[in-house]
């Protein structure tokens, strides 16, 4: 019996939102999606949810418009311990740029660098964990 | 007081030394003299100057005191010492310590102090354009890192998109589903097409020759409307240009037809598909001297924030699948390499007016 995530869903492309809900609930690792094409409005989300918020795993993109990945690990940084814990972050971006790899590996809060494409076996195995 | 004289400060003790300086080069520099080092250092914090002239023997503080002092904080202006008293010792406390630029024996004679200021003038100007030089390449260079960044990048997404959905049309079974995923990597590979475009022209309308001709703007916007109406994103988009023009206008047409092609393409790709008839108004008024074109539209125009933005390389204003965050730099670009000026005026929900004005270029 694999067990289920609930995910969130942060991209500017809605090409990739498309592609990863689809993915994510085919699998069946996936329990429900909500996908965000600005962070900004991501972090409104989790802010008005609270306690509300089941465990939940976030993919973030890097490159975007307004609030970049960092940005919205910075502000997330900020949130209340308990709305925090509930949250895995995982970066799921297609930078090849050292500056960026060594950023994600350094935060705290970004438990892994993914690279685009997802594939979903890598997904699977790394929330199994 | 024009600018363009060589400023000049002159330390003294000597009231008279000052007097017979400023009579004899009054007309031709721009003097400001005074016999205290102290009032000379303060007068320095308000005003640039291109040479300093100081006697060595002054009660208090030295010439080469004065200079040994002021160097590090005013390094750009040129230092002259003047001297009645050949003594070796000060020479070489001159050199290395005031790092002074020439001696001036007294009592001095007129041409060899003119030769002395001009000479250090030209260092001056050597330096200060030395070090522009600098920071314009500087500012290149941090230009290029982040073009390099930027481009990898917006390379790299709709490749990584397709691959996407190929793994994803690989664990359906259905036929149905394989055209839509097709038809989302059509819609990602012309993106892609899109950004490659971009980037020749940016690169096309930075290094390229300018190619001044005869610009037949009615020719013009019509070459550029012909391959955009066509295209399926035009929808139900109401196209009214208007177009005024009296006599020769020379420009350069690849970048005008940059300017035209990117600024129709965004009204268009930034259309409000909720309104009832969506339109754009192209006018175009064409002299000989000057030409003012605007674009108008009620598209979804442009949040406050981001007006000062749009212009910036890469930046995108919102999610957006079509932006690349490189037309309207380009447009920008041409514009200033056109001499000219844009001006965006725009409501978020009511539309937007670009308003562009570019000189005639004499051939």
């Amino acid at each position: 019996m694999t067990s289920q995530f609930d995910f969130i869903l942060i991209d500017d492309s809605a090409f990739d939102l498309f592609i990863y809900e689809k993915l994510i609930l085919k699998s069946g690792i996936g329990n429900s999606v909500r996908p965000f094409n600005s962070a900004q409005d991501a972090l409104e989300y989790l802010t008005g949810e609270g306690d509300r918020l089941p465990k939940t795993v976030i993919l973030l993109d890097l490159q975007m418009p307004g609030m970049n990945g960092f940005e919205f690990i910075d502000q997330f940084d900020l949130l209340p311990v308990s709305l925090k814990s509930q949250i895995k972050i995982y970066m799921l971006s297609s930078t090849i740029d050292t500056r960026d790899i060594e950023k994600a590996k350094a935060s705290i809060h970004i438990i892994e660098l993914l690279s685009k494409p997802l594939e979903i076996g890598t997904l699977k195995a790394i929330l199994q964990d | 007081m024009s600018d363009s004289k060589i400023r000049i400060l002159y330390i003294d003790d000597e009231e008279h030394n000052l007097q017979s300086f400023k009579a004899s080069f009054r007309r031709q520099y721009d003097i400001t003299t005074t016999i205290s080092v102290v009032e000379a250092e303060e007068i320095m914090e308000n005003q640039e100057f291109h040479v300093l002239l100081a006697d060595q023997r002054m009660p208090g503080m030295t010439g080469v005191q004065f200079f040994e002092k002021i160097r590090s904080k005013f390094p750009e202006s040129i230092r002259i010492l003047i001297t009645g008293h050949t003594d070796i010792s000060a020479a070489i406390d001159a050199i290395n310590k005031g790092e002074v630029f020439r001696f001036i024996d007294k009592p001095w004679d007129y041409t060899y102090v003119e030769n002395a200021i001009t000479h250090a003038y030209d260092i001056y100007k050597t330096r200060a354009e030395l070090k522009q030089r600098n920071l314009d390449l500087q500012k290149a260079y941090e230009e290029l890192d982040k073009f390099v960044y930027s481009a990898s990048h917006d390379l790299r997404a709709p490749l990584m998109s397709v691959l996407g959905i190929v793994n994803l049309a690989l664990m359906e079974d259905d036929v149905q589903s394989q055209n839509e995923y097709l038809d989302l990597i059509k819609q990602s590979v012309k993106k892609l097409d899109t950004f490659i475009i971009n980037i020749i022209d940016y690169y096309k309308n930075a290094r390229g020759v300018q190619a001044i001709t005869e610009i037949d703007f009615n020719q013009l916007v019509n070459d550029v409307t012909e391959a955009i109406k066509f295209l399926p994103e035009f929808g139900k988009i109401d196209m009214v240009t208007k177009i005024n023009q009296t006599g020769v206008f020379y420009s350069d047409a690849m970048k005008l037809r940059i300017i035209f092609n990117n600024l129709i393409t965004n009204a268009v790709k930034f259309q409000d598909i909720k309104k009832e008839s969506p339109f754009i108004k192209l006018t175009v008024d064409a002299t000989p001297e000057h030409t003012k074109i605007t674009f108008e539209d009620n598209g979804l125009g442009i949040k406050k924030d981001d007006i000062e933005k749009i212009f910036k390389m890469f930046y995108r204003a919102g999610a957006t699948n079509s932006g690349s965050g490189i037309g309207l730099y380009i447009v920008h670009e041409a514009i200033t390499k056109l001499q000219g000026s844009i001006n965006v005026t725009s409501t978020a929900g009511e539309g937007s007016i670009f308003e562009i004005n570019i000189p005639s270029v004499n051939k």
